[in-house]
């Protein structure tokens, strides 16, 4: 955008001079435009050179120049653009910014005592030398890093003042803003604002830090948390359309999926030192539970294990190779079962139709049962107004029925509530039993070898209790298979 | 008929549930983050009737949860807590991945939390429902509290447990609400009486993990995440309720005795205190000092009759029987060997009354010497001791166990060193009349009742005579059975007696006597008629209430027998004992 912008406004640069020089140094510096006065001297400068010349004679020199004279419409900005030769002002523009860069300003501007001394001899310079050398070897313990001089601002161009730097937005209101406090301040009107100062909440730092402190943080601190009546401060409303509401719980969530109780205690035979039939009792439990598991083991190993007829006898193999070579009775025994097959097949097919009397006595046989049917109904409703008592007996024999089985159902679902759910994949399965043997029991509290671990009872407990589902720890799978390489420093040892 | 026809599974059960993974969908958490949620809120998977019909007819075992429960799920504002957390995890691991130190610090530093307090109310709407649940959350928080600090769970956790079960294990002391201790192999069963709800608790042995590998360690901590928030708001309630500081201190005349001069040896400053208060040695401030002896606000009595009366005498007697329990160890100083498990007994003896130290290597906070002369029982569990003093006596752990849970002082003799010791009875088992009670818990019970107990020592010398004392046992409990058969026996005995003395070959004392007037005892009559009575009206009984009484006396029988049997079997059991202890001696 800024090099079309440069190159429309070329032309008239050339015709208003130092406008152009001005326009052009964009290009060099965007904050140029801003410095107004070395713009203005600019102008100036430009204005008093003499090569600055009109559009004509510069072409005439490029014309000069070529071999071939070229013709060109002068009525096209395209070709003014084109074809006006603007070097030696280009140059002369250069030598200008070279000079502001590297003295600062126009040496034909500058003082005459900014660019010459006067040379007294050979003392001073020898003495400027050690100077010099005093330098450099300072600079040898301190010298600036490569880097820094780099990025030294090697123009002696001061940098364009920024403008808005200095500028205050509604500088007016504000200036005016203030005169009119210090006006009412000398009156003594305090401000509102300042008035409704003492009157803020403070800032609650300890709720901000309740928040960050986490939940298992040691030394966190309890309230009575029923002690306290909810504080709805806030509008209902507007906390419900918020949704900042909280919601109040049903009540069935507060019943326990289980009645047994979240501790149970071990049998009396589970004591450290316990009495010798409790301890004969429980290991009779611990037994039982034993046997059954090794019974369901040998269930499945015998279900496993090859059938005895089906294993092969001689008789079974002579069977076997002769399979396929002695079989003539067989295949007289089934061709009549083929032809017999055929007839049947055949009596499908022989279904005929039925003369209009056999309709009609169709028919009327079919009237004459409903009718008796209907008669026989009546007399059975007849003859239970007799059978009263009897009816009644067994009315209330089913209705005991149905009682019992009610309460067979109830004290079924009763045995159920202690028991564990089907909860998931897996169903869940009691922990082995705590037993010490007669022999591992300790004499003593001190030789006490504790049993089991109370970390799994707690966990098997809130399993059987229903509150979390029974699962088994998730295996390692390998989602790619492994692929051996042989690397090639093992292939040269071996 | 027309209409259009009913789709399958669109009303009915299969409408009510939902399944574990569309329900985790719809609240668009991972499966962990589901479980925490559910456990946090109390919502727990439920068994549908009809599987098939729930699971549209398919057969799979799923998961199913209520539908309206996950709707409840919903509002709930941790869910967005957790969102945020799994946003500051992968925050966090990026950060790691570049390498930029200065945004770890800076998100851990803002790491998102959430209360639990807002769900303990929602839960929990009550203190009495609260307290209700507390077993749970004592047990977990016990069990974490002994876990190593290996990284299993966090060092905070723990930490926090810790704290929690030492303001427990303070408040119960203080309260002295302790009714049973059974020692079980797993662990030690406690139970306590606070504000009229039992509560048990199991706490296990130090040392003594090996972390099973099939728990769930994620959804026990979960667990531990809302107990140990319910157990700090139950505290802080329950110490309130007996006008003590909640951040428990100690009194101020006990901190003084406490200082030592070289405790920074044994605990960092900022944990002196809570090791301090786990010491149990201590009691604790109080908001207003009262007296040393508060006035118990006697019950008023109203005027009540008939069955009322009863009860209400049987409640008091019951009272009077805890107001004994509570100061059982009054008075009492106890010293702790070092091979004693110290937390528990100290526990367990400061609840009742008693004064207890040890020695000072063991543990801070140890208020006497070895040396005090006003020791009463000094704690020992091993074979023998050398430097013995006179006046005390020298008991194993056992017996204090056992004091509490007959509540009352049971003869040290038998608790002595090196002494095999008596059967620890499980207090937790409650014996209906008829069943089989071990002889242990029969001597105990005759203490109880007040009856001094024939001097019955081990030795071979009074070996029949303790013999006896068994069999007129089983004799009493065959009289309470049936008085009816008494004079019969009698009779019977007397005839056995005259019949032996026959077979001896003494003569029979042949004497002719004055005829007596045969008295009548009144008492035995009513007694005979009484019996009369009931034998008719079981002659009128109706058949069917006949079958009924018929069975209940069959059970009562059978379990006489049994306990008869279990008797016999166990006296077999003793003497085989004795007999193996006499051939040992010789």
């Amino acid at each position: 955008m800024l090099g079309r912008e440069y190159k429309s406004c070329r032309w008239r640069h050339h015709l208003h001079s130092g406008a152009s020089a001005l326009k052009k140094n964009k290009r060099v510096s965007f904050f140029q435009s801003f410095n107004m006065a070395a713009a203005r001297r600019l102008k100036r400068v430009a204005a008093s050179q003499p090569g600055f010349l009109h559009l004509k004679s510069t072409s005439d020199s490029i014309d000069s120049m070529s071999s071939r004279r070229k013709r060109v419409n002068k009525n096209k900005k395209k070709n003014w653009n084109k074809h006006s030769d603007i070097i030696d002002v280009e140059e002369f523009l250069e030598d200008v910014r070279h000079q502001e860069r590297t003295t600062g300003g126009l040496l034909s501007e500058k003082s005459d005592d900014s660019l010459f001394f006067v040379d007294v001899g050979q003392s001073k310079k020898a003495e400027q030398k050690e100077s010099i050398e005093g330098k450099k070897r300072k600079g040898k313990t301190s010298r600036p890093l490569r880097i820094d001089l780099i990025l030294q601002h090697d123009s002696l161009v001061p940098p364009p003042k920024d403008v808005l730097a200095y500028q205050q937005p509604n500088a007016k209101k504000l200036r005016r803003i203030a005169q009119k406090a210090e006006q009412l301040a000398a009156k003594g009107v305090v401000p509102r604002r300042q008035k409704q100062l003492p009157n803020r909440r403070p800032v609650d730092r300890k709720a901000k830090k309740a928040v960050t402190e986490a939940n298992n943080n040691p030394d966190r601190e309890y309230y009575d948390i029923w002690g306290q009546e909810s504080k709805d401060s806030a509008d209902p409303w507007y906390l419900q359309q918020t949704g900042k509401k909280l919601v109040t719980r049903p009540e069935k969530l507060n019943e326990k999926p289980s009645v047994l109780p979240a501790v149970e205690v071990i049998a009396p035979g589970g004591s450290y030192n316990p009495d010798f039939f409790s301890h004969q009792a429980l290991l009779q439990e611990a037994h039982d539970v034993e046997v059954k598991k090794q019974k369901e083991e040998d269930k499945i190993q015998r279900q496993l294990a090859i059938n005895k007829e089906d294993r092969a006898t001689e008789e079974t193999t002579l069977r076997e190779q002769v399979e396929g070579l002695v079989e003539e009775e067989n295949e007289e025994d089934t061709a009549p079962n083929e032809e017999e097959g055929g007839v049947a097949v055949g009596a499908i097919a022989l279904a005929e139709k039925k003369t209009e009397r056999q309709r009609k006595r169709q028919k009327a046989d079919k009237i004459k049962e409903q009718q008796r049917l209907s008669d026989r109904r009546q007399t059975e409703q007849r003859q239970q107004l007799f059978q009263l008592r009897s009816i009644k007996s067994s009315i209330k024999q089913q209705e005991k029925k149905t009682k019992d089985k009610q309460k067979l159902r109830k004290a079924k679902q009763e045995a159920q509530k202690g028991q564990p759910r089907r909860l998931g994949r897996l169903k869940f399965q009691a922990q082995d039993l705590e037993v010490q043997l007669s022999d591992e029991l300790a004499g003593s509290l001190r030789q006490l070898k504790p049993e089991g671990s109370v970390l799994k009872d707690r966990f098997k407990s809130l399993q059987k209790r229903n509150l979390i589902e029974p699962r088994e720890r998730a295996k390692f799978k390998r989602i790619h298979k492994l692929k051996y390489v042989e690397k090639r420093a093992f292939r040269e040892i071996t | 008929m027309g209409g259009l026809q009913k789709k399958k599974f669109e009303r009915g059960s299969a409408t009510n549930y939902i399944t574990r993974n569309k329900a985790r969908k719809k609240l668009q958490l991972s499966l962990p983050d589901f479980r925490r949620l559910c456990i946090l809120k109390g919502i727990y998977p439920h068994e549908p009737k009809h599987k098939k019909k729930v699971n549209k007819g398919s057969t799979a075992p799923r998961t199913f949860y209520l539908l309206k429960d996950i709707r409840f799920l919903l509002h709930e504002p941790i869910v967005g807590k957790f969102r945020d957390y799994k946003v500051f995890v992968r925050k966090l691991k990026k950060a790691y991945g570049k390498t930029e130190w200065s945004a770890v610090e800076r998100l851990k530093e803002n790491k998102p939390t959430y209360k639990l307090d807002h769900i303990i109310k929602e839960r929990y709407p009550t203190f009495i429902d609260a307290l209700r649940d507390i077993d749970d959350s004592l047990c977990m928080c016990f069990l974490f509290s002994t876990f190593a600090r290996t990284g299993k769970c966090h060092v905070q956790t723990i930490q926090l447990c810790r704290r929690l079960t030492v303001e427990w294990m303070n408040y119960v002391i203080t309260a002295r609400a302790l009714r049973k201790v059974f020692i079980s192999i797993k662990g030690i069963y406690y139970q306590a009486e606070v504000m009229g709800q039992l509560i048990t608790w199991l706490v296990p042995y130090q040392f003594s993990h090996d972390h099973p590998t099939d728990v769930d360690y994620r959804v026990m901590a979960t667990f531990t995440e809302l107990y140990t928030t319910l157990l700090g708001f139950i505290n802080f309630r329950l110490y309130h309720s007996l006008n003590l500081l909640y951040p428990p201190k100690l009194d101020s005349k006990s901190e003084s005795e406490l200082k030592e001069e070289n405790e920074e040896d044994y605990a960092l400053n900022s944990e002196c205190y809570l090791e301090k208060l786990s010491a149990l040695s201590a009691s604790l401030a109080r908001v207003v000092s009262t007296a040393e002896e508060e006035e118990e606000a006697e019950p008023d009595q109203f005027p009540i009759e008939g069955e009322d009366l009863e009860k209400m005498e049987e409640k008091e007697k019951k009272q009077k029987e805890q107001e004994a329990q509570k100061k059982l160890f009054e008075g009492l100083k106890f010293y702790l060997n070092r091979e004693v498990p110290r937390e528990s007994l100290a526990f367990v003896i400061r609840c009742f009354g008693g004064e207890v130290s040890w020695d000072k290597s063991v543990c801070i906070g140890s208020t006497y010497e070895v040396t005090d002369e006003t020791i009463t029982h000094q704690i020992v569990d091993r074979p023998n001791i050398n430097k013995q003093y006179i006046n005390r006596y020298y008991i194993q752990p056992q017996w204090v166990y056992d004091c509490i849970n007959a509540k009352i002082l049971l003869p040290v003799e038998d608790y002595f060193l090196g002494v095999t010791l008596p059967p620890h009875l499980s207090p937790f088992v409650e014996e209906k009349d008829g069943d089989y009670m071990p002889p242990e818990k029969v001597k105990i019970m005759a203490l109880q009742r007040g009856e001094k107990p024939v001097h019955e020592q081990e030795d071979d010398d009074e070996e029949e005579g303790e013999d006896d004392d068994e069999g007129e046992d089983e004799e009493e409990e065959d009289d309470n059975e049936d008085e009816e058969d008494d004079d019969a026996e009698s009779e019977e005995k007397n005839l056995k007696k005259m019949e032996e003395q026959r077979s001896q070959g003494k003569s029979l004392q042949v004497k002719v006597t004055p005829g007596k007037m045969k008295v009548q005892n009144p008492a035995r009559l009513e007694q005979e008629e009484k019996a009369e009575e009931k034998r008719l009206a079981i002659m009128m009984m109706k058949k069917k209430e006949k079958y009924l009484y018929d069975k209940i006396m069959f059970g009562k029988k059978r379990k006489i027998r049994e306990a008869n049997k279990l008797a016999a079997k166990r006296k077999a059991y003793d003497d085989a004992e004795k007999a193996k202890k006499k051939k040992a001696r010789k």
